[in-house]
């Protein structure tokens, strides 16, 4: 019996086929294995196992008709042909469309019901499938998608590749180097579930499941594969519905579903591997030869009953001696000025990637990008139509008055719905998140507070029109400047430190001080940030309660919480939120006194606030405080950044248009990251103007990289969008969503 | 497990329901003498308390216990093993009594300690939870240095230490309505209720608590079979 075993690659992501032979073996003792692989790089040619090796040349390298013929003459010699590496198996089983009884790998209709994310087999199993979403819809959707999942979230590629993201920049740049290496842009974000490492290993042979078992990872390497594991049987309940499957996309070869059980127990399906994994050998010293099965199914001759050594397996590293005919090679040199030796795959799989899609797009003329613009809400398009743009000169930050009025309008319709019969909702302006004046009136009109982090702040919200009793001061230095404005009695000051609560406290018994309520903003412990009084050790804590019983009881009392949601994401923010409550619950216990005010901050996206699936959310919050906190009568909300970021755009002009090879790759505009230093942080929807009807679209996403102004490196503006083929020198274009800290966090730069 | 003064040490809790004063002679089945002896040191042990001075310093350490908690859970389920519980305070000799205000200043606890937090825990999140105390297996050489390294000024005997037995404390709560789960509060993970020997094995359990009103005469854990407030052998 001959049997061909690919895959031999033994790093510390190690391929499978080592195992698969010294399974092979010891069922097969006299079998011939003849180990193939497409580099002499993967060390495992030199394990002993193998009675051969055939060494290919790494993929870009090889004609892979003729080696499918090749493999063909192997197959009908009545050799049997094991692959373990993803890639080859999907191009053999497009290149035996039939099949081939000795080709012990799954049908190309199978492997399509096991494709990333979805895994659509996976119906009738009792698994879910973490929520994911392609990378090929706009980038303003996969910015949601990182919010809603608190950028708890993988980027993966389509067959290897998984890294986690926490940041846009650092999704555009993973982004970017993933569909560079694997040559798709059709890549998706997963998010991210915590708990166990599970997987069932089995072998089926057309349709037929064969054999499997459950494993347990035990001991993970840093980059989560197997270290030790334990064995056991399939529970008939998953038993069962596995069968039905493996009938139903009639499957062969080997496979391992890996998932997580988490910590209600409840399992997720993360990929369908359509072979065995690298742990294999694992399960057959615990008696169970999975692969063995396979090779009795589809040769007819028994294997030889494996013994059982325990229902645990471990991994040591081995040093072994070489197969003489295959030397080591040369090492490659470190670049000049790099560290390390840069090695690649060795085998060239990235390479072998290429040329299968290049196939695909060759068959199916599928585009390589789809439309990925996110339409703009109307009022936009209203508000840019009232400006001649060509008479401004750029880039100039322009006022979306209609825009800016609606979110106003919408937030305190919000604030009144979430009110109930003992909370009434306030929206207090954050001035700091953009102090234009416009803004500041839109607030007072809209029945808004003011809130201040320094006087100067609050003599801005007097000037405009506010009343002091309407002012709100938070911040570490909200007392800068203090000589320049003159007493005045504030709706409530929250101090920021235990220091700061004190000398509050001495002001107020002073007379020094007039507020209604005071109020401390109190960090949870588990939060990383410089604001707020910690409570993070029992001590910190009693210290907070003893400084809040010493509070004048003419002064009411209140709480400031406050972290940014777009950074945190939206469900990380509702658990704080709750876990402030408790705390304050703690505090109204411990000192007797009781919380009137919350404030709850702002920092969020605009989306997140209204609309779609988070209409009610602010409503939802207020209405879980009387259960902890029942005396609150006021919360305090400051959707600054919600309302401000979309209230302006900036229109810059294309200076340079550089084409090379027929398309366009980089554009010059006068605009910069001078005036939207928040690039980094959150995409922005860019609109064009269509020269003939005057119409807006919005910018595609494309290869196209608009370049600011600036003589800085980074000065990167948009670095993936598609322009009209009508672009030319001198036409706008304009960034939406370039209000808030775009605008106040600007500076000057490159301009003499 | 340090157990000096362990039976002093029961305060003014309300807490912790007292559990039944007289234990129930253990019940083995027919079982070699060997065997019999694993759990025999310890048999009359309870399991440790935390003392409450019945006033505002034990409050405000609880309060902060379990606001802490809430906080480091966030959206994971209440059935997460609270692992910052021993990522904050190490394993190492505690003395008892031990009050509330005392314990979460510390920044060594001992098994008994931690399991006392972990139960609070687990009960203020809704969780029914249960005391477990354990014997497990290690090594003479395990033994040796634990005894020196706790004990340091004089090598005695430490009475949570038999050859190469020791005695363990740690809580389980209920996943279902007959099933649990047990916490090794100590190390940070959950116990493993597969049958096994040798290093880290558990060779003998007992649950209790009086505060579960489950209707059952045992609890499963695993394939095993463990009735309340009795030691079973593993
Ligand atoms: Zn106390
Ligand atoms: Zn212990």
């Amino acid at each position: 019996m001959k049997i061909y075993i690919s895959g031999l690659y033994s790093g510390t992501n190690p391929q499978p086929g080592v195992g698969i032979a010294r399974s092979v073996r010891a069922a097969y003792p006299d079998a011939t294995i003849i180990g193939v692989e497409y580099s002499n790089r993967c060390s495992g040619i030199h394990w002993n196992d193998f009675d051969e090796i055939w060494l290919q040349r790494p993929w870009e390298e090889i004609n892979i008709e003729v080696h499918a013929g090749e493999i063909k003459k192997v197959l009908d010699s009545g050799a049997l042909w094991i692959s373990s590496i993803d890639l080859e198996i999907m191009w053999l089983a497009k290149s035996f469309p039939d099949g081939h009884p000795n080709l012990l790998i799954p049908p190309i209709t199978a492997l399509e019901q096991v494709s990333k994310p979805a895994i659509p087999a996976h119906d009738g199993f009792p698994v879910k499938i973490s929520p994911f979403i392609s990378t090929q819809v706009s980038d303003w959707e996969l910015h949601a998608f990182c919010r809603e999942h608190n950028w708890m979230v993988w980027l993966k590629g389509p067959y290897y590749d998984a890294v986690r993201v926490r940041s846009w920049a650092q999704l555009v740049e993973m982004r970017h180097l993933l569909s560079t290496a694997w040559a798709t842009e059709d890549l998706f974000l997963q998010a991210h579930v915590s708990g166990y490492e599970e997987s069932i290993s089995l072998s089926a042979y057309q349709g037929e499941l064969l054999d499997c078992v459950w494993m347990r990872k035990r001991d993970l390497t840093e980059i989560g594969k197997t270290w030790s594991g334990d064995i056991s049987e399939v529970e008939p309940e998953l038993r069962e519905p596995l069968c039905e499957i493996i009938s139903r996309i009639g499957w062969t070869g080997g496979a391992e579903l890996e998932m997580i059980r988490d910590t209600g127990d409840g399992m997720w399906l993360l990929e369908w591997n359509p072979r065995y994994p690298a742990w294999i050998h694992g399960a057959t010293i615990t008696g169970r030869n999975i692969p063995a099965k396979l090779i009795e199914a589809a040769s007819g001759v028994p294997g030889q009953k494996a013994a059982s050594q325990g229902n645990e397996f471990t991994r040591v590293v081995l040093e072994i001696p070489l197969r003489p005919q295959y030397p080591l090679s040369p090492l490659p040199e470190p670049f000049p000025g790099e560290v390390g030796h840069s090695m690649k795959h060795p085998s060239g799989l990235l390479q072998f990637a290429g040329m299968l899609h290049k196939d695909e797009k060759s068959g199916s003329k599928k585009k390589t990008t789809t439309s990925a613009a996110t339409p703009v809400p109307d009022t936009f398009i209203e508000d840019l139509n009232t400006f001649d743009l060509a008479s401004l000169s750029t880039p100039t930050r322009i006022f979306l008055e209609n825009t800016a009025a609606k979110g106003f309008r919408d937030a305190s319709a919000r604030a009144e719905a979430a009110s109930t019969d003992t909370i009434r909702v306030t929206n207090a302006y954050s001035i700091k998140t953009d102090p234009d004046e416009r803004l500041i009136r839109l607030a007072l009109e809209s029945g808004f507070y003011a809130e201040a982090i320094s006087i100067p702040e609050v003599r801005k919200a007097l000037d405009v029109g506010f009343r002091p009793d309407q002012i709100v001061l938070n911040g570490p230095a909200k007392w800068w400047q203090k000589e320049t404005l003159a007493e005045h009695s504030f709706f409530t000051v929250f101090c920021d430190s235990l220091n700061e609560l004190d000398q509050a406290i001495d002001r107020l018994n002073s007379g020094g001080l007039q507020t209604e309520y005071i109020g401390l903003r109190i960090r949870t412990p588990n939060v990383v940030s410089r604001f707020g009084i910690s409570i993070a050790t029992p001590d910190e804590f009693n210290r907070v309660i003893d400084a809040v019983r010493r509070i004048p009881q003419t002064t009411k009392l209140g709480v400031h919480f406050h972290m940014a949601s777009s950074n945190i994401g939206i469900r990380s923010w509702e658990f704080l939120f709750q876990s402030i409550l408790r705390w304050c619950s703690s505090l109204e216990a411990l000192t007797g006194r009781l919380i009137e005010v919350l404030d709850i901050g702002g920092g969020w996206f605009p989306e997140d606030m209204d609309g779609g699936a988070d209409e009610g959310r602010l409503k939802k919050a207020v209405a879980s405080i009387p259960d902890l906190l029942p005396h609150v009568k006021q919360v305090l909300c400051e959707p600054g950044k919600a309302l401000a970021q979309p209230s302006m755009a900036l229109a810059m002009q294309i200076l340079e248009i550089r084409d090379e090879e027929e398309h366009v790759h980089d554009v010059v505009v006068d605009g910069s990251i001078a005036e939207l230093p928040m690039h980094f942080f959150y995409p922005h929807r860019i609109l064009t103007q269509n020269g003939s009807d005057l119409s807006w679209t919005p910018l595609e996403r494309g290869k196209t990289r608009l370049l600011g102004r600036l003589c800085m490196e980074h000065d990167i503006v948009a670095s993936n969008v598609e322009l009209p083929k009508s672009a030319r020198v001198g036409d706008i274009l304009v960034v939406c969503d370039a209000g808030a800290y775009d605008r106040s966090m600007s500076y000057v730069f490159g301009r003499g | 497990m340090y157990l000096e003064g362990a039976s002093t040490g029961i305060g003014t809790i309300e807490s912790f329901p007292a559990v039944a004063p007289t234990l129930p002679e253990v019940t083995c089945e027919a079982i070699s003498p060997q065997r019999a002896e694993v759990h025999a040191t310890w048999q009359h042990w309870e399991a440790s308390r935390i003392s409450h001075h019945g006033e505002s310093c034990c409050e405000v350490a609880r309060e902060w216990l379990t606001a802490t908690d809430h906080t480091h859970l966030g959206s994971g389920s209440p059935f997460t093993g609270p692992r910052w519980l021993r990522q904050r305070f190490r394993w190492g000799a505690s003395r008892f009594p031990i009050h509330w205000c005392e314990a979460v200043r510390k920044k060594t606890l001992d098994c008994g300690a931690h399991a006392s937090l972990a139960y609070e825990v687990f009960r203020f999140r809704g969780v029914p939870v249960l005391r477990v105390q354990m014997v497990q297996q290690f090594s003479e050489i395990a033994a040796f240095q634990w005894t020196n390294n706790w004990n340091p000024d004089n090598a005695d005997e430490l009475p949570w230490i038999d050859r190469d037995l020791i005695y363990h404390e740690g809580c389980a709560i209920l996943t279902g309505s007959d099933r649990i789960k047990v916490w090794d509060s100590s190390a940070g993970w959950w116990l493993d209720p597969r049958p096994s020997e040798g290093y880290g094995a558990m060779r003998a359990i007992r649950l209790s608590d009086a505060s579960i009103n489950h209707g059952e005469a045992s609890l499963k854990w695993g394939m095993n079979k463990l009735p309340i407030s009795q030691w079973s052998l593993l």
